[in-house]
């Protein structure tokens, strides 16, 4: 599990006037009637659970649509995070372990 | 810089530790921290050393002002800068410490009043700090005023000058498409930064003929654009020559811009070896340069009243004015043993609506 | 979390899962971020689950992850 060990420490170069955290997208009452992307980042079994929240989200209201990653040892293409972003209202990525 | 010592027990141990008073930001061990830093926009699109704190106590070694000592207000945002943040950049720019006394000279400069390094970002001019370093700390630390002195090659000039755009990015926050408006833009705006050759000049340096002692050690910011080549390789006569240089004098910016804009010369070894033989010194080179910088503003009205739809003015027939106001030219020896070339480079806006030249002495 | 970083920077609301080790990792990656990241925990491991053992585990995150997409 190499993504539980920390980096480095750097120490912030700028005039630290920013915010430390940036606020969430703003979220809808509920996901009916919101199309929901599930991104597949292409671990073992990550499908299974992953057809199961399809099921889920269905029973809810939601459209789901399916996207898959190449590897999961990087972020995903540019062209599909764009692809997701013009498709989709919420997204889910899974299974990271 | 660039290989983390290993001292940073050591280290926190004389300096308290806490002394360093900057945001920590942890990198995950997943993440390169190279493309971090890019993705946080704490760069100028070159890779940097990441600052880890053993790095920053190590810059700070360089100096014995106080981490949290304010350097100055950096504009656009007219942040207080400490001396920390100010190393912090320093060693992202891949300064070594003995630099660090240049730099936070350089920093006090731009950001006075007077040098307006607000007004010099926000201009759509390609207009950057151009840095000239005197007195003794240039050899001690390993300046180049010789070959190639305002181009590759020489890790003090390159990034003594750097790192005080990075304190203006990163601290005052001023950034191309943000308050940086540049048309163009100029690699003078990455780092534009060098020593004057001394020893090979028999006239007075940049820093004395501004008032300053040659043993001091001084850097002077000038807002200029980038170097362009003055080519005269056949003049065997000071006078000949002082009238080569003054005709590219005259076409710095446009030949329509008449004292509103400052100048720096860079003669080279090989043109002043001219004046030397000449017997000339730099008060006689000024008075003889003088009346070849002369503007006949007929002429340039001429050119240019159809354009603009302006009568001709008949008062100005015979006015003439010099190209620089006075002190407007700034003259500086570096450059390579070979080459019959002199270098100008233009200024931008003078005066109290732009920018003064400012030299500062460096201190320890 | 850069996926889903650059997702909420285009506005999407987004969340991920991982497994329960991730999140120390994935809490580092937030500060260096600055992104608070929306995420759902699972079990440890993930690999070597039956069908039937992955659909339990998607039945008790679904309350979790619609949650995370809404408002709270």
């Amino acid at each position: 599990m190499d993504e539980s060990k920390t980096g480095i420490t750097l120490l912030d170069p700028t005039s630290e006037s920013t915010p430390t955290k940036r606020d969430l997208s703003p979220r809808s009452a509920s996901i009916g009637g919101l199309t929901i992307g599930l991104l597949d980042i292409n671990k073992p079994r990550g499908d299974v659970f992953l057809d199961r929240l399809e099921e889920h989200l269905g029973q809810r209201g939601a459209t789901v649509l399916r996207f898959a990653k190449p590897t999961f040892t990087k972020p995903a293409p540019a062209d599909l995070r764009h692809q997701i972003a013009t498709q989709c209202d919420a997204v889910i990525e899974a299974l990271a372990d | 810089m660039t290989v983390d010592p290993g001292r940073i027990d050591e280290l926190r141990v004389r300096f308290g530790g806490s002394s360093l008073n900057s945001r920590r930001v942890e990198v995950a061990s997943i993440e390169d921290e190279t493309e971090m830093i890019f993705q946080r926009g704490w760069t100028d699109g070159l890779p940097v050393v990441p600052p880890t704190a053993s790095r920053v106590l190590r810059m700070l070694e360089g100096t014995t002002r106080q981490p949290d000592e304010v350097v100055a207000l950096v504009p656009p945002n007219l942040v207080e800068c400490t001396v920390e943040k100010v190393a912090i950049n320093a060693v992202m720019a891949g300064c070594r410490p003995t630099y660090l006394p240049v730099v936070l000279a350089a920093v006090e400069a731009v950001c006075t009043d007077d040098f307006n390094m607000h007004g010099i970002l926000a201009t759509t001019m390609g207009v950057g700090p151009v840095l000239v370093v005197n007195g003794p700390i240039a050899k001690r630390i390993g300046m180049n005023s010789g070959v190639n002195a305002l181009g590759q090659g020489n890790r003090a000039n390159l990034t003594i000058g750097r790192a005080v755009q990075l304190v203006v990015r990163n601290v005052g926050g001023g950034r191309p498409g943000g308050v940086d408006r540049a048309t163009h833009g100029s690699p003078a705006k990455l780092s534009f930064c060098f020593s004057e050759d001394e020893a090979g000049t028999p006239w007075t340096t940049l820093a004395e003929d501004r008032g300053f002692d040659r043993n001091s050690d001084v850097v002077t910011v000038f807002c200029g654009e980038a170097p362009r080549i003055l080519v005269d390789q056949k003049s065997r006569s000071a006078e000949s020559l002082v009238q080569m240089l003054a005709e590219g004098l005259r076409a710095s910016i446009s030949h329509d811009v008449v004292m509103g804009m400052d100048g720096m010369l860079v003669i080279s070894p090989e043109h002043m070896a001219r004046f030397r033989d000449s017997g000339w010194d730099r008060e006689r080179f000024m008075t003889e340069l003088a009346p070849h910088l002369m503007i006949d503003l007929a002429e340039i009205q001429l050119n240019r009243s159809g354009d603009l739809g302006q009568e001709s003015s008949e008062n100005n027939a015979d006015l003439k004015l010099p190209k620089f106001r006075p002190g407007g030219l700034l003259v500086v020896h570096a450059g390579g043993s070979a080459g019959l070339f002199s270098a100008v480079v233009g200024g931008w806006l003078n005066g109290p609506m732009g920018s003064e030249p400012t030299s500062r002495e460096i201190t320890p | 979390m850069h996926d889903i970083d650059d997702l909420e920077r285009r506005g999407i609301p987004s969340v991920m899962v991982a497994s329960e080790p991730f999140d120390e990792g994935a809490k580092a990656q937030e500060r260096a971020l600055g992104l608070a990241i929306a995420r759902v925990l699972t079990p440890h491991p993930i690999q070597d689950r039956t069908d039937s053992e992955m659909q339990v585990i998607a039945d008790e995150a679904i309350e979790k992850l619609v949650s995370a997409l809404t408002q709270s």
